[in-house]
């Protein structure tokens, strides 16, 4: 029961910071310098088309009323309209945010597969030579530009070894002769889904170089993370109790030490994660990737407003829900902390 | 002592050989929200990928067209797209009429339509189009799909839907012939031709499907190809139309994909690695390069778009005319197209591009002359100068603030300040639109023509405007205005006279130091060595009509 409460008072919560979000995002982008009317129009409006184009969207209303059209169209499962475009923006969504999550889910897997285990062992063998070597790896992964290494990444693996391709989700080939049938968006799932072993292979070569240059900034940060809640948790009393009593070293640390020592580390995945999912941007520029940075960073500079606001709720909305997955993984693993 | 140098010693090596090991030039910097614009130093060599798909894979490549293309496209309806679609649009749809690309003896060409006449004062056309043409979901094309056509987009009003302005009613005579009644004196063949809001589309899908459906990635057109299949901000297919009325021939392409790809080094290493057949707005700096690579071929051509700083003729010091003749006769024209232009642009003479109809060679064109400015400034009151200005453009735009930074120097041996704010259009805009007396003094921005006649130039820049749109230097010359109305009227009857109307309007600009003329831009494509065929067409900006082309 407590957790049913707990649950319902972080959703109240949630719904208060994705109405409190919403206004005010809303009211930036209206109050910014720009003219929508015009923009919907397009690049050469005449004054008439500017001024039909006002009333068709509203934009004579005050502002609150304008706000309480947009909120109440959302409600009903209406996004709103591209400026830009004039299209739902609700297809947008549909086919880049899938690929955002496919790529950030990816980074975030290669991230704790390789710096956790990384952070464990470093924080283990303190001042050791995978000590030094981990820690490097540590700082590179965090001060490398991510635009600069993605380049990096294409000249070496592409111009110079030819065996990763420069970018996008599929080659052309398999996109003309063997298409994936989108069922979710996420082309390794509908792949699967659909039996098509060739697009399978085809869509995992193409995720391993955006994804791992996303990952290098989420490496370097579990791997520093991991370590320096490891050396702390190593010191406690009953880690050296568990050894003495002759549980095997990797039992001690992977389970024993880990369980204790990650919770700061999944917290800042966490955080990552849902940062990543508008902040991947230079890597969607540089490999193509249609994604939902690219998409928002668009949206941004011609200051498409509709798709600006939507897509800040869509992000909050996944902060909200990953806040409160993080918050009930800790309560879950460490039994000092309540649900409060 | 020994054990603990070990390790540092060890990751020092490690840290060296690393730095060794890249093989990289200076690496790139840290990108700013103004993505699409970053120019970095790409390696001068680069090694083609080995091929790695089978010799039937590689069979189906050759018949395949890749354009790799730096920027989106916002709207795939034929009704209202406005942008960079039009690459798209102008291989799915079809316009009544054709404007040859420069070299040509005749302006337009047969198209949709196939002759077409109009009365003495061209306030009525008649077109006779042409038979047995299939739109891509089976409907026969033909006069009443005219008429609906042009009605819809009219009717949606946005985009470039005002270039039917004039047509106050269009009459389906019979099935392959439509006569337009005008209100006013337009050319309207040449309004045929636009590249925006002038496609032929299905009244059939249009009215059954709706805008959506055209929008997600579906073209009805009667184009020589169709979209097959179209993931947004990715990839966009088309394929070969069968029944296209102009027939296929050996060696043409059977697909064409649009890569959007926004990235210029991207792009760059694409086409040298002949994973792309065809791009543009590969870094500048480059240019040597590519055209020193036997496999890629760089077409450069000139365009119809041109830069221009307009003044503000209301706002003092700028409302008195020696000054801004001044400021014409301070700008290093030359320094600044060899040095920071190279092939890319060419002094602008006049307002409309060199190439298009309307150009005149004989205008006034200002030259760097600190002495005469100086002079000009004296007569003006103004000797030491001793006032400041505020020079507005593109942010992000690298050409346009090097344009500010080098004129920013020259104005300081004048006496004059000169404040350069990069800022995003939308704020630009905003400015320029707000009370001329609190906003901008020079307004640098580009122009290209919605459909090509000097008219796009010469009205929306400088007609007297009563509520601001493109009048951005806020002049007001009667005289003027009735010159270029007059023009647009005479462009329908006699496009000789209405050129010659055109440039002596065009000199009461350059008389009057109404704008800053700055440079033509040049269009630069660049192509793989065996792409044949491909004529650069100005009017249709870096559209490539995939239909002319083999491999």
């Amino acid at each position: 029961m407590r957790w049913v409460e707990y649950l319902l008072r972080r959703l109240m919560m949630a719904v208060l910071v994705l109405v409190s979000v919403s206004i005010i995002i809303f009211v930036i982008a209206r109050i910014i310098p720009s003219d929508p009317a015009a923009a919907w129009v397009g690049p050469r409006p005449t004054q008439e088309q500017i001024a039909k184009a006002r009333l068709e969207l509203g934009l004579d209303q005050p502002l609150w009323v304008q706000y309480y059209r947009y909120a109440s169209a959302l409600l009903h499962g209406d996004f709103g309209t591209s400026v830009r475009s004039h299209q739902p923006i609700a297809t947008d969504l549909k086919s880049y945010l899938p690929a955002t999550l496919e790529l950030v889910m990816a980074a975030m897997f290669i991230a704790v597969v390789v710096g956790i285990p990384l952070g464990v062992l470093s924080g283990a063998k303190k001042g050791s030579l995978l000590d030094h070597l981990t820690r490097l790896i540590s700082i590179a992964g965090v001060s490398m530009p991510t635009f600069w290494l993605g380049l990096l990444l294409q000249l070496l693996f592409f111009s110079r070894l030819g065996i990763l391709p420069i970018g996008s989700r599929l080659s052309n080939e398999i996109a003309l002769y063997n298409p994936i049938q989108v069922k979710t968006g996420f082309y390794l799932l509908d792949s699967v889904l659909t039996h098509n072993w060739l697009a399978f292979k085809d869509a995992l070569i193409h995720i391993i170089l955006p994804a791992f240059t996303l990952a290098t900034y989420a490496i370097g940060l579990a791997i520093r993370m991991t370590r320096s809640s490891m050396v702390e948790v190593l010191g406690e009393n009953y880690i050296l109790a568990a050894r003495v009593a002759g549980i095997p070293e990797r039992v001690v640390l992977f389970v024993l030490a880990l369980k204790n020592a990650i919770i700061p580390t999944i917290t800042v995945l966490g955080l990552s994660f849902v940062y990543s999912l508008t902040g991947a941007i230079l890597v969607e520029v540089i490999f193509s990737w249609p994604g939902l940075g690219s998409y928002v960073t668009n949206a941004v500079l011609s200051i498409d407003f509709p798709v600006i606001v939507t897509t800040t709720l869509v992000v909050t909305v996944f902060y909200v829900v990953v806040n409160l997955l993080l918050d009930l993984v800790q309560a879950g693993l460490d039994p000092r902390v309540t649900l409060q | 002592m020994k054990t603990k140098n070990r390790p540092i010693l060890i990751v020092l090596l490690l840290v060296l050989s690393l730095v060794g090991a890249q093989c990289t030039p200076k690496p790139a910097p840290e990108a700013t929200a103004e993505m699409p614009a970053e120019v970095t130093e790409a390696p001068a060599e680069v090694t083609e990928a080995p091929a790695t798909e089978p010799p039937a894979a590689q069979a189906n490549r050759a018949s395949i067209f890749v354009y790799a293309h730096p920027t989106e496209f916002p709207d795939l309806d034929p009704a209202k797209s406005y942008s960079n679609d039009s690459v798209i649009m102008s291989n799915c749809y079809e316009t009544l009429t054709f404007y040859n690309p420069p070299g040509n003896d005749e302006v337009l060409s047969p198209k949709l339509a196939v002759s077409w006449e109009s009365n003495e004062d061209a306030t009525e056309w008649t077109f006779h189009l042409r038979e047995g043409v299939k739109f891509h979901d089976g409907e026969l094309f033909n006069a009443e799909a005219v008429k609906y056509a042009i009605s819809k987009t009219t009717e949606l009003g946005i985009g470039a839907a005002y270039i039917w302005g004039s047509v106050e009613e269009m009459e389906v005579v019979d099935d392959y012939t439509i006569k337009f009644k005008l209100s006013y004196s337009a050319p309207l063949d040449l309004i045929a031709s636009t590249g925006y809001a002038a496609w032929m589309y299905s009244p059939k899908s249009y009215e059954e499907k709706g805008s959506d459906w055209f929008a997600e990635g579906n073209c009805a057109g009667t184009g020589s190809y169709t979209i097959e299949s179209y993931e947004r901000g990715s990839r966009l297919v088309m394929t070969r139309f069968e029944d296209y009325w102009g027939g296929w021939q050996p060696g043409q392409f059977e697909k064409v994909v649009f890569e959007i790809s926004q990235d210029p080094v991207v792009n760059q290493q694409k086409i040298e690695a002949g994973d792309a057949d065809f791009t543009y707005e590969l870094p500048p700096d480059n240019l040597e390069a590519l055209k020193a690579n036997a496999d890629l071929v760089v077409y450069e051509n000139p365009s119809f778009q041109n830069l221009v700083g307009l003044l503000n003729t209301k706002k003092p010091p700028l409302d008195k005319v020696k000054v801004r003749q001044a400021l014409s006769y301070s700008f290093p024209y030359e320094q600044f197209i060899t040095g920071v232009m190279g092939d890319r642009a060419t002094q602008a003479r006049g307002v409309v591009p060199a190439g298009m109809w309307g150009h005149g060679e004989e205008l006034t064109q200002y030259s760097y002359d600190l002495d005469k400015a100086r002079q000009l400034l004296t007569e003006a009151g103004f000797p030491d100068g001793g006032f400041k200005l505020l020079m507005t453009y593109s942010s992000g735009d690298l050409d346009e603030q090097q344009l500010g930074e080098l004129w920013k120097a020259e104005l300081a041996k004048l006496g004059i300040e000169l404040e350069v704010q990069g800022m995003n259009w939308e704020a630009q805009w905003d400015l320029s639109k707000s009370d001329p007396l609190q906003a901008q003094d020079i307004f640098v921005m580009y122009w290209w023509p919605d459909y090509v006649s000097p008219f796009s130039f010469l009205y929306s820049m400088f007609h007297s405007e009563e509520s601001i749109l493109f009048n951005l230097g806020y002049y007001s010359n009667q005289e003027f205005d009735k010159l270029v109305e007059d023009g647009d009227v005479m462009t329908g009857v006699d496009k000789e006279k209405a050129a010659e109307m055109f440039i002596q309007a065009q000199q009461i600009l350059l008389d009057d130091g109404v704008s800053l003329f700055f440079y033509d831009v040049k269009n630069i494509h660049v192509a793989r060595v065996d792409i044949k065929g491909f004529v650069d067409n100005p009017a249709y900006p870096h559209v490539v009509f995939v239909y002319q082309l083999s491999r």
